[in-house]
């Protein structure tokens, strides 16, 4: 069963002046555990696609459907509780707290989920063990390197046990070696725990470790492929 | 909320320099306008104990015509019966009575208008604190006939010192002139000038003869317990003898309560100003804290964290920015107006005379009531939230898909 699905999904911006077709009748369904990767050239729609399914933007027409629940038209209230109970997000430019240390940004979002404190430590150091971070609990994102901020950012999407992450060019900013080994951990996670990735992305490194790959084009799907 | 405060205090420390400016400039401007508050309350409780306590007193009673002529023959009839319900009454801490006359004081060498004022300087010293005045030679006593005491003005003026004589000149009950010479025995100094131009005191046995040839008073000057009681003594007082009017000191002097209430109003103005100041400052800080945070906060609500929430993280980070500058602020204001209560600020330097001729001390002893503290707090806290609601705004219209990727 498809945990996400979106219905001719459009996205004009600046439809009183000079309008933008950001996203042209897009209807795709996304099934749990997938390792899919968006592409396309800038401007293609990638990220207004990834914003629309993560509830930060509101289509201009068409609906997106997760886990069975309509998030167009929800209320903003509502549909902040549902990002925070249901989706991860990891960001291009990392966007961890800097006065908080690693552990702290993790277990943040279980604050907010209102967990326990014994949960809470629990999975925080879990996730950090995870991602490769065990010995930078105590750090602050200024003291990590590149990759180790979007490790964090990483440990940070999954700390909510959410459906999927949605990574918006999550190796844009990393060297090489970074790069692969963040992809590295992400695609074990994907295979040993089945979390569902969802890469916007023009990085051929993604591109190559991912199972699906959507092609966009204009605001449209140009090509969606399976890889073995 | 345990979160949002641990977040808010680890977020005004992100930039300790910006913070640390906002609260120096915080805890200055409550020092100062707490100073300020001291000062104004300081100079206007002086300038009323001056008033009030050294001659005015809280409750008058004079002939009901007296206040108007001043005729020498309008004196208080049947004093005795009012003296006995003066001494029976509990609200009165304690009295005096006056004979009063204007007249005339001659020196050898010039003469000057004077108001003369006889007193009963037992009753006169146990009512108002008028004898600490005294810079030399004695207070009156009622032993020593024909004594006289005047302002070191006065007697800089007449060029006389303490053991010369001067002559009074004033007009009897009787309309007839009459003079007597008087023995200057002492010497005081107030914080008027015009007061210590014009006033004399001799004995109210030896003036009351002259005018009279009996002991007759003009004036009844009644301390109370409680200031806030004068409008009912005076008007017991007026009930009972309607041969006198009673008045209370703020009928006798309107021009003291305008002062309090023009104190008040500088107070008032001067903290509007030093809180308008804080207010630009806070809004200033906390628009550039939430400009240079803007992809920070995006990421937050996408993440899951509600607009309320992160509203009430930036009114705390704005209040606890105040709190901290405003404690210190209070602090320093409380410890200077402490110091500064016990020795006094000197303005002489400053202000020279032109403070006693408007009849204040240039010695300013600060003071500040726990009130005054409570409405500070009251302020600022007023303050802050209408200063930090607006950047407050200003985040809750953040659109984490316009901020996250910038």
């Amino acid at each position: 069963m498809a945990i996400i699905k979106t219905e001719h999904l459009s996205k004009v911006y600046n439809p009183d002046t000079i309008p933008v077709h950001a996203l042209r009748d897009v209807t795709l369904e996304f099934e749990k555990g997938e390792f899919t990767t968006v592409r396309g050239p800038s401007g293609s729609g990638k990220t207004t696609l990834l914003n629309m399914i993560g509830g930060l933007d509101e289509p201009t027409s068409g609906s997106v459907e997760i886990d069975g629940v309509m998030i167009t038209g929800m209320k903003e209230k509502d549909l902040i509780d549902f990002r925070l109970n249901h989706i991860g997000f990891v960001f291009q430019a990392y966007n961890l707290i800097p006065v908080f240390t690693a552990y702290e940004n993790v277990s943040f979002i279980m604050l907010l989920q209102k967990c326990s404190k014994k949960e809470m430590k629990e999975r925080a150091e879990e996730l950090l063990t995870a991602v490769g971070l065990k010995q930078k609990f105590d750090s602050r994102p200024k003291e990590l390197s590149g990759g180790e901020q979007q490790r964090v950012a990483v440990a940070r999407a999954l700390a909510s046990r959410p459906k999927f992450i949605l990574a918006d060019e999550p190796t844009a900013n990393l060297d090489t070696e970074s790069a692969m080994n963040l992809l590295d951990m992400m695609e074990k996670m994907n295979r040993e725990e089945h979390v569902t990735f969802i890469f916007s992305t023009h990085d051929q490194r993604v591109i190559d470790r991912a199972r699906r790959v959507i092609t966009m084009v204009d605001g449209a799907i140009h090509k969606d492929e399976k890889r073995e | 909320m345990k979160l949002l405060i641990y977040i808010s205090w680890r977020n005004i420390w992100r930039h300790p320099a910006r913070s640390g400016v906002l609260v120096v400039a915080i805890i200055a401007g409550m020092w100062s306008g707490i100073l300020v508050s001291g000062l104004s309350n300081g100079m206007i409780d002086q300038r009323f104990n001056n008033l009030i306590e050294e001659s005015m007193t809280h409750v008058q009673v004079h002939h009901p015509d007296y206040m108007v002529e001043r005729e020498p023959n309008m004196y208080i009839p049947n004093p005795d019966k009012l003296i006995e319900f003066l001494s029976n009454m509990s609200q009165i801490r304690s009295f005096t009575a006056r004979t009063l006359a204007s007249g005339m004081i001659q020196s050898p060498q010039t003469s000057s208008g004077v108001q003369i004022q006889g007193i009963r300087a037992d009753w006169e010293r146990n009512t108002t604190t008028f004898y600490e005045n005294m810079t030399e030679g004695d207070f009156l006593s009622d032993e020593t006939r024909n004594a006289l005491i005047m302002g070191e003005k006065l007697a800089d003026k007449l060029d006389m010192s303490v053991g010369n004589r001067v002559v009074l000149t004033f007009q009897r009950a009787d309309h007839e002139l009459t003079s007597a010479a008087f023995n200057i025995v002492g010497l005081f100094k107030t914080s008027s000038v015009q007061f210590d131009e014009q006033q004399v005191f001799v004995r109210s046995v030896d003036l009351s003869k002259l005018i009279a040839d009996k002991i007759v008073y003009h004036e009844f000057a009644i301390m109370l317990h409680d200031a806030d009681s004068s409008s009912s003594v005076a008007g017991r007082i007026n009930n009972e003898f309607p041969g006198v009017t009673s008045e209370t000191w703020y009928q006798i002097s309107p021009e003291l309560r305008y002062i309090a209430d023009f104190g008040n109003s500088i107070t008032f103005y001067v903290m509007l100003v030093i809180m308008l100041a804080l207010a630009f400052g806070i809004l200033n800080t906390m628009l550039m804290a939430i400009f240079e945070r803007m992809r920070e906060l995006g990421m937050l609500i996408a993440v899951g964290m509600s607009k309320i929430r992160i509203f009430v993280m930036i009114m705390l980070e704005s209040m606890m920015l105040t709190f901290a500058g405003a404690v210190g602020g209070m602090l320093m204001g409380y410890l200077s107006i402490n110091w500064m209560g016990q020795k006094g600020l000197d303005l002489a330097g400053m202000a020279g005379d032109s403070m006693n001729e408007f009849g204040y001390d240039t010695v300013i002893y600060p003071v500040i009531s726990s009130q005054d503290f409570i409405s500070i707090v009251i302020l600022v806290i007023a303050t802050v939230l209408l200063s930090a609601v607006y950047p407050s705004f200003k985040a809750l219209k953040i659109k984490p898909s316009d901020v996250v990727r910038e």
